[in-house]
């Protein structure tokens, strides 16, 4: 499929950079005129995304609007771009949470402007090639890419300790990318070629040992981005000190990229030793449940309790995905969009407070209902979406994953499920505080309720949340196919019918342990 | 060899020939024309070297030995050529602004460049023991006096004579190798003394392997033996370091790698091993030791160091793929290193540049082109893609993962980790602190054409690998 005449994937990808070298061109005094282009870039490429839904099948096996150009030939490393349902889907967040934090951004970026949406566009090449790329190489230029926009969004926007959350940022996920190289090098040793679709069609390559090697080279690159306990630590600093638009994104988006590396390279590329992880990563994942939340309740600044609530909603999708089970790892990775709805809507939520009083602790605050009834409304929405109230997106997710463990393990299930009433206890709590009670603070009696403007950039989110919610056969439909023949390969026992991948040998469970024959 | 083998030959000798016509010339012009003419010097060298990168690039590839297999003429030799050629006209077109800056010019850099990039020319394509020493000494020698050539600066004078010291020594325990090895095989041609080596397990060579290396690690700075480095490359005017700091360590690597497969051919085991060690030791001591400094020349010094370090990496894993990749990356070491060096002469402290690491404080404020070339450069330099420094080190750890040399790519990319404190320290000070009193931006042009020039090159070829790499391929080794 092409648009103009160039190829789909293409085109989305290196539409903002190609918007970022417009914007460049306009004179740096001329803040104004930045900010339309900006944000019509970001509109722009968001109605391009939604493309991608006019010629997408979603029965259709494997990779769609595959594109392929040999790009290092010496170095067998190609150009290779197509996307299934799975990043579909992120895709469409992405663009649509870029749009908005562009949106968000109006007001509240004052100095520097230029620069801000420059680094905003170049971001979302990055991630948007992220979940394009089919290619190894390819897709770690991009995750790197990435790192670089964010760097200096937090660095320059963000708040009083910006230069230490930036470079912590920086440093923890440069360690993590760097030790997935080497791992991308290994399997590269293996299998000569880093087209990932061929690496699944030749099957497993690798001896079990160094299997387990490489997959915990991946592993930690991609349990940092998440991130899982213990390698969470950068992430309350970034989110704290970052501005409203660079949590969004953050929380919204890269914190994504984690689990996607899970579904899309660990478990197919690296199925016994994913296989043999399980016990290890499921303990994290229900630690970063438990934990993030147990965190959460203590927070004062409520930038820092939504991000630790991430950790524990996260913890959830690495729980869906490591019980291999088909619901569950739906459920995972549509737990993936409804948080990036959640979180980005409740990181935009504090944004609006931030805006108008510049402080961002709950005790500040109180009684904002009176002034505020519209953003009441819509804040207590996104709570009761991130807690997972039937109705409202979250649940769904939520519901599904919690299914497919329980059928696994429930003590799983059971240990996940106290994560659920702890973030219902700590969301509330927020709101109670903040929303209910006296007008205390003199400060507050003069809060302007949203603006046309703020508006718009919460309707989206809201809509969706209610549909996820009420009606998410669709979101599901685009997810089905490609999650179960991610299961077909890591664990055919749960998936009965259907044809098996064909070069990989029949190992169930019971194989786990055991090296199997290269052929 | 008759009269016309000899003639024939020099055919393959041409840019040699020419740049020798170049520093005749810049040093005529130096003599004769008056007041004006350090700088008529300069414009004479400078075309001189254009005209020779176009020789260069126009002339064809082959793969011949000339005087009974003295020299090679190969691709390989073309290619390090080039990157010489690279290097000298950024760092003259620098030279211009800093002493004109400096109000003193010492013109003899316009001649002395020259010969030293004759000397490294030839010493690329020698595959024969005295070629080599006498072709190491051309480029040496004019080393020397350029880093201690600017008599205002006393650091220059200090750096000067460390250099020449600590190099003389060097040259004389590489020596001492040659000796040895000549003294088992009786041969001086490197494809004849590795005829007399076959079989390897001889200490005798081993010893002499072991001292010709130690002369040449001493030129390339590889730890233990850089301790010049950052005093030299401090000290020694910031153009000339340009050029000191990159020519010269490509010039060594070209001799080394036609010593291992080569002459060494039969201790590849050998070999192996010291450069392993050495890429290790390197990289860490270049990038912790640059942690803690303040002076950027001296930071720059110890990143040199330790991205010698990378391409040990390459060398070690000698490989087909390996090829590839440390031709790459020196080229592309080249071009960021000039580029590291080059940053200096972008703000203006007191009568002299600015530097310091916060000197560079709110450059992004003053010139938002200086500093996004900056920006790419840092990138390029930490290997971040889409620079050709990620795709250098990428293709260097690809070579050593291809050979099993797990460990030693994982020492590197934590390495790469390590250099973000110090490449982000200066990135940090042009992009998020406030601009200092006192410290204007240069308002010359020339550095922030070189730099942007530099970030360009990076950027394409971090992108587009593949341009250089058709031309890093057709390379071919002597045999």
């Amino acid at each position: 499929m092409t648009l103009f005449g160039i190829p789909i994937l293409t085109l989305i990808t290196f539409f903002p950079l190609a918007g970022l070298l417009l914007v460049m061109g306009i004179p740096g005094r001329r803040a104004g005129a930045i900010r339309i282009a900006a944000n019509v870039i970001a509109g722009l490429e968001f109605l391009a995304t939604l493309g991608l839904l006019l010629g997408f099948n979603p029965s259709a096996e494997g990779m769609q609007f595959v594109e392929r150009a040999d790009w290092i030939k010496a170095f067998r490393v190609q150009y290779l771009m197509g996307i299934d349902g799975i990043s579909l889907l992120l895709i469409l967040l992405t663009s649509l949470l870029t749009f908005l934090a562009t949106l968000s951004s109006w007001k509240a970026i004052t100095v520097r402007v230029k620069e801000y949406y420059l680094f905003m566009l170049l971001l979302e090449v990055g991630m948007i090639g992220v979940f394009v790329s089919l290619d190894l190489v390819l897709f770690y230029v991009f995750w790197e890419v990435m790192l670089v926009p964010m760097y200096f969004l937090i660095g320059i926007w963000g708040g009083e300790r910006k230069l230490y959350a930036a470079i912590k940022f920086f440093l923890y996920t440069l360690f993590g990318s760097v030790v997935m190289l080497i791992g991308i090098l290994m399997l590269y040793s293996h299998y000569h070629t880093f087209d990932l679709p061929a690496m699944l069609e030749a099957g497993s390559l690798l001896p079990i040992a160094l299997q387990s090697w490489v997959f915990l080279a991946f592993f930690l690159g991609f349990a940092i981005k998440v991130p899982m306990f213990p390698f969470h630590t950068w992430l309350p600093d970034a989110h704290v000190e970052a501005p409203t638009a660079g949590s969004v994104i953050l929380a919204g988006v890269l914190l994504k990229m984690g689990t996607y590396g899970f579904v899309r390279f660990s478990l197919p590329l690296f199925p016994e030793a994913a296989r043999r992880f399980v016990p290890l990563i499921v303990v994290l994942a229900l630690i970063s449940i438990v934990y993030g939340a147990l965190v959460s309740l203590m927070q004062k600044d409520m930038k820092k309790l939504i991000a630790y609530s991430s950790v524990s909603h996260m913890g959830f999708v690495v729980l869906g995905i490591f019980t291999f089970s088909p619901m569950a790892v739906k459920g995972a990775v549509l737990q993936m969009i409804n948080h990036g709805i959640s979180t980005g809507a409740l990181f935009l939520i504090v944004g609006v407070l931030y805006e108008r009083r510049h402080t961002r602790l709950i005790a500040d605050f109180g009684g904002l209902s009176s002034r505020m009834p519209l953003y009441a409304a819509i804040f207590l929405v996104m709570a009761l979406s991130s807690i997972g109230l039937p109705g409202l997106n979250g649940f769904i997710g939520e519901f599904m994953i919690l299914m497919g463990t329980w059928n696994v393990h429930w003590v799983w299930a059971a240990v996940a499920a106290t994560g659920i009433v702890l973030g219902a206890g700590y969301m509330l709590w927020l709101y109670q505080r903040v929303m209910f009670g006296r007008l205390g603070n003199p400060a507050n009696e003069t809060l302007k309720d949203l603006t046309a403007r703020e508006l718009a950039t919460f309707i989206p989110l809201v809509v969706l949340a209610f549909w996820i919610g009420v009606y998410p056969k669709p979101f599901l439909e685009i997810i089905d196919k490609p999650v179960e023949r991610i299961i077909r390969i890591v664990n055919p026992a749960s998936v009965p019918q259907g044809p098996a991948v064909s070069a990989l040998p029949a190992t169930g469970p019971r194989a786990a342990g055991r090296a199997i024959e290269v052929p | 060899m008759d009269q016309s083998a000899a003639l024939s030959g020099l055919r393959y000798l041409v840019p040699e020939l020419s740049l020798l016509g170049v520093a005749a010339a810049a040093m005529f012009t130096h003599l004769f024309a008056r007041k004006r003419g350090r700088r008529l010097a300069g414009f004479v060298s400078l075309a001189g070297f254009l005209a020779v990168t176009g020789l260069l690039v126009l002339s064809p590839r082959t793969a011949e030995e000339i005087y009974s297999g003295t020299l090679a003429a190969d691709g390989f030799a073309l290619f390090f050529k080039l990157s010489f050629l690279v290097s000298t006209v950024l760092a003259i077109i620098l030279s211009f602004r800093f002493f004109d800056v400096e109000g003193s010019e010492p013109g003899e850099i316009y001649y002395l460049m020259p010969l030293a990039v004759i000397g490294m020319m030839a010493a690329v394509s020698s595959t024969d023991l005295i070629a080599t020493y006498v072709s190491f000494e051309l480029f040496a020698i004019p080393s020397y006096i350029l880093a201690g050539v600017f008599k205002k600066d006393r650091r220059a004078g200090e750096a000067g004579i460390k250099y020449f010291f600590l190099g003389s020594l060097s040259s004389g325990i590489m020596l001492l190798g040659m000796a040895l090895v000549f003294g088992l095989a009786g041969e001086t041609n490197y494809a004849a003394i590795a005829d007399h080596l076959a079989g390897g397990g001889n200490p005798i060579a081993l010893a002499g392997m072991i001292l010709f290396f130690a002369g040449l690690f001493f030129k390339a700075a590889l730890v233990p033996f850089h301790m010049w480095a950052p005093d030299v490359y401090e000290g020694a005017p910031t153009p000339l370091v340009v050029f000191l700091s990159t020519a010269p360590k490509a010039a060594v690597i070209a001799i080394l790698i036609r010593l291992m497969v080569v002459l060494f051919r039969s201790y590849e085991v050998q070999w192996t091993l010291i450069l392993q060690f050495t890429a290790v030791i390197t990289m860490f001591w270049g990038n912790i030791a640059a942690l803690i400094q303040t002076n950027v020349k001296r930071m720059m010094a110890y990143s040199s160091v330790a991205h010698a370090g990378y391409i040990a990496i390459g060398l070690a894993a000698w490989s087909e793929p390996a090829r590839w990749a440390v031709l790459f990356y020196v080229l592309v070491y080249v071009i960021m290193n000039a580029a590291a060096f080059g940053m200096v002469l972008l703000v203006r402290k007191g009568g002299t540049f600015g530097e310091t690491v916060d000197d560079f404080r709110g450059l992004a404020g003053k010139s938002p082109l200086a500093a996004a070339s900056l920006l790419v450069i840092l990138l390029s330099l930490t290997g971040i893609p889409p620079t050709a420094g990620f795709m250098g080190k990428y293709f260097i750890f690809a070579a050593a993962v291809g050979k099993g040399m797990v460990l030693l790519a994982v020492a590197g990319a934590v390495n790469s980790v390590i250099s973000v404190f110090y490449y982000f320290r200066i990135g940090r000070a042009i992009f998020f602190e406030a601009d200092p009193a006192g410290v204007p931006l240069d308002r010359s042009l020339n550095p922030r054409l070189v730099l942007a020039f530099a970030a360009l090159a990076l950027l394409v070829f971090g992108v587009l690998p593949s341009l250089l790499g058709q031309f890093a391929i057709s390379s071919v080794l002597g045999r």
